[in-house]
C-alpha cells in the first residue's frame, strides 16, 4: 500500500473508520450516517458537510467507489484497498482493545 | 402583498460566522433572506419571526445535485450558492440534536474548509496583489501630477490600502480560527 495513504488513513478519525466500517454494505451518505446513529445509540453522528467532504476524499483516494446513483443519491461501497486499510485499523483497535484489559494481542 | 427589503452588508470570508449570525438574526426578527446580489447585497422577505439556523459551507465548484440532496436528507434547505459559499438554512425545532444544528461534525472537517478558504480564495487574492497592485504602484512615484493623475493616484491608493486591509484582516482571523479548532 502507498505509504502516504498509510499515513493518513492508520490510525483514522472516528468519523472516518464508521464510514469506512458502514461501506462494506452499499450506502449512500444519508445512510450511513443513519446507520452509524443506530449502531452507536445516537453517541456518534456525521453531518452533512462532514459526511461529503470525508467520502469525496476516500473516493479520491480510492478506498471506496460509486456504485450508482439513484434518486440524486451517489451510493458507494469499499473496494480491496479501502477493505484492506479497514483490516488494518480493526487489528489496531482489536489490538488496542485487548491491551487496555490486560491481554495479548496476536493478528 | 409581501413585504421585503434589501440590506447592504459586508462580509469577508474570514467572516462568513458572523454572517450566519447575523442572518440568523434577522430571522429572529422576522426577515427571511430571499436572495443575495453580489457582491453585497441581501434581500429579505417580511414573516413570523422565528428561529432558524442558517450555514456556510464553502465549495470551490457549484453545488452538484448530490451534494445539495445530502443535504437536503439532512434537514437542510440550499439557498443558494454565491462566489465559492453555499447557504443553508434549518429550523432549530426541526434539529434532533445538539450535532443537528451543524454542517460539521468534527474539528478536522471544519479545519480543512478553512484550509480550502485559504488556498482557494487568499492565495489567487494574494498573487493578483503582488502581480498587479503592486508593479503599478511603481509607475506612481514622479511628482507632475495633473488633476486627473490626482484623482486617479487617490483612488488608487485607497484601493491599495483596502486590499492590504482586507488580505491582513482574513489571513489573521482565518489563521486564528484554525488554530483555535487546534487546541
Amino acid at each position: 500500500m502507498n505509504p502516504k495513504l498509510r499515513k493518513i488513513y492508520v490510525p483514522m478519525s472516528e468519523t472516518a473508520f464508521y464510514i469506512l466500517f458502514s461501506l462494506q454494505q452499499p450506502q449512500h451518505g444519508y445512510g450511513i450516517g443513519q446507520t452509524v446513529k443506530e449502531m452507536t445509540n445516537d453517541e456518534v453522528s456525521i453531518s452533512p458537510g462532514t459526511m461529503y467532504g470525508t467520502l469525496s476524499k476516500m473516493e479520491k483516494d480510492g478506498l471506496i467507489n460509486l456504485v450508482k446513483e439513484e434518486d440524486k443519491r451517489k451510493i458507494y461501497q469499499t473496494t480491496d484497498l479501502g477493505k484492506e486499510i479497514l483490516q488494518i485499523e480493526l487489528s489496531r483497535i482489536k489490538r488496542l482493545y485487548k491491551n487496555s484489559i490486560g491481554e495479548k494481542y496476536y493478528d | 402583498m409581501t413585504k421585503t427589503k434589501t440590506q447592504m452588508k459586508i462580509f469577508t470570508i474570514a467572516d462568513y460566522k458572523e454572517e450566519e449570525k447575523w442572518l440568523e438574526n434577522q430571522h429572529a426578527s422576522g426577515w427571511k433572506l430571499i436572495k443575495i446580489t453580489l457582491p453585497f447585497f441581501y434581500s429579505f422577505e417580511k414573516v413570523e419571526p422565528e428561529k432558524v439556523i442558517y450555514q456556510l459551507d464553502f465549495k470551490e465548484k457549484e453545488a452538484t445535485d448530490d451534494y445539495i440532496k445530502m443535504y437536503e436528507d439532512y434537514g437542510w434547505q440550499h439557498l443558494g450558492y454565491y462566489l465559492g459559499w453555499n447557504y443553508f438554512r434549518k429550523k432549530e425545532s426541526e434539529a434532533t440534536s445538539e450535532s443537528d444544528k451543524e454542517i460539521f461534525s468534527d474539528t478536522e472537517s471544519k479545519i480543512e474548509m478553512i484550509e480550502q478558504v485559504f488556498k482557494r480564495r487568499m492565495l489567487p487574492v494574494l498573487t493578483i496583489f503582488l502581480a498587479v497592485m503592486i508593479p503599478n504602484f511603481r509607475g506612481l512615484d514622479k511628482l507632475d501630477f495633473s488633476p486627473s493623475e490626482i484623482v486617479f493616484t487617490i483612488i488608487y491608493l485607497i484601493l491599495f490600502a483596502l486590499y492590504i486591509w482586507a488580505i491582513i484582516h482574513c489571513g489573521i482571523k482565518l489563521t486564528k480560527m484554525k488554530k483555535e479548532l487546534e487546541k
